[in-house]
């Protein structure tokens, strides 16, 4: 389990976080969600170990034992890994650096990368998948993976969400993913926490999530439902509500419509900037 | 195949897709089923949602599983014709809420029903099971 406790964490005098509190028990499939500058990041790097909170703590569970570091995998596009080695060399000092005899290629066979080419000279994506192998080598017990997906093309995505699928279905994993846009890792995710300004606003199961989030589409706002944002047309508005509730229906004026989590997710999302 | 937008959770969505397959006979008893991590990555689904529905459909009589040798079709053959009902319930009232939803009344939806023409549904069905 993650268990964080009391957390805070400033960058100068800009507070982000202040006695935050969560726990992500082994084996789940998390998503951190929420507008820019919310702190999603900085909360992931706080769990990676990269970033130290000013008060509070991070724990993880004993069996990761005295070393937790190693066995948390960090994907990010933030970080410069091994920058001036070829691709060949850069797999070689990782494996001395954590006495690994096998470094698992299966990723690296479906890019373009050469094992010659220098790691600063790979595109994003290639980069991406090339640091997700050095982390999967590791097998890491926790997988924390930073808004990188945006910055791959389509393929390799698949790829990469084909690893981790497979990885899970082998063995637990916690994984975490911060992100906004996610029509092709929805079916991943298992429970969803929604920040803002520092705290967590929605931690649900993705099922119930679904179940209570609906769009009403009509003339009239439904007074018996909080409305989290809305859209106006010229002759009928789209009322986004939470909690909806299926013994509401009768009493409603309009179609109620279901919706995918990235529509959710605007829809919390959208009521924010309004 | 996976629908995200419907409130039906992605779990129930594949369950319902399997025992489809199999009682409409394009699944046979003793066919096996995809792997858990097939199947996952076919759909892009977390495997502990296939895992919870080879479980469902175990317990509910649909498959059973051979320690190390994965998923087969085997209905409990003392469950009858209940399981086919069953389903079949199922499928009507999401169609029935559907129709509701879509502004049609009950009498619409008689009407409805009693002016298809059956028998090229059924040819239809037919050529279905035949090409799978």
């Amino acid at each position: 389990m993650i268990d964080i406790k009391g957390l805070s964490f400033s960058y100068g005098k800009n507070r982000v976080f202040k006695n935050f509190n969560l726990q992500i028990p082994d084996g789940q499939v998390c998503l951190i969600t929420g507008i820019n500058g919310v702190g999603k990041s900085t909360l992931l790097r706080l769990m990676a170990g990269v970033l130290r909170p000013d008060q509070g703590e991070v724990r993880y569970d004993a069996k990761l034992g005295a070393d937790p570091r190693r066995k948390i995998g960090f994907v990010s596009d933030a970080l410069s890994l091994y920058e001036s080695l070829t691709v060949a060399e850069a797999i070689g000092f990782h494996k001395s650096v954590y006495a690994l005899s096998l470094f698992d290629d299966s990723l690296v066979q479906h890019t373009k990368i050469g094992y010659g080419q220098k790691v600063r000279e790979l595109s994003i994506g290639q980069r991406t998948i090339f640091h997700l192998s050095l982390i999967l080598s590791l097998e890491p017990e926790v997988l924390l993976v930073d808004e990188i997906i945006h910055s791959i093309d389509a393929y390799l995505r698949r790829i990469f969400l084909e690893q981790i699928v497979s990885l899970l279905s082998k063995r637990r994993m916690t994984v975490v993913m911060v992100n906004v846009n996610f029509h092709d890792i929805e079916h991943l995710i298992e429970r969803v926490i929604l920040l803002k300004s520092g705290e967590i606003t929605v931690d649900e199961n993705i099922d119930d999530l679904k179940a209570k989030v609906k769009k009403i589409v009509g003339q009239n706002q439904p007074t018996s439902l909080n409305v989290l944002s809305r859209i106006d047309y010229s002759d009928h508005s789209e009322f986004f509500v939470y909690p909806f509730n299926d013994r509401l229906r009768e009493t409603i004026k309009g179609d109620v419509v279901d919706l995918n989590l990235t529509e959710i997710v605007s829809a919390f999302i959208g009521g924010e900037y309004a | 195949m996976v629908n995200a937008k419907s409130a039906v959770p992605v779990y129930e969505q594949i369950k319902r897709a399997i025992k489809l397959a199999i009682l409409s006979g394009r699944l046979e008893e003793g066919d096996r089923l995809m792997s858990l991590r097939e199947l996952a990555l076919k759909l892009t689904v977390n495997p502990n949602t296939i895992i919870k529905v080879y479980d469902q459909l175990e317990t509910e009589g649909f498959i059973s599983s051979r320690p190390g040798a994965g998923y087969y079709v085997k209905l409990d053959s003392s469950r009858g014709r209940k399981r086919e009902q069953s389903l079949f319930r199922e499928i009507t009232q999401e169609y029935i809420a559907e129709a509701l939803h879509l502004g049609c009344s009950i009498e619409d939806i008689i009407k409805e029903i009693s002016s298809l023409n059956l028998e090229a549904i059924l040819i239809a069905s037919k050529k279905d099971n035949g090409n799978d």
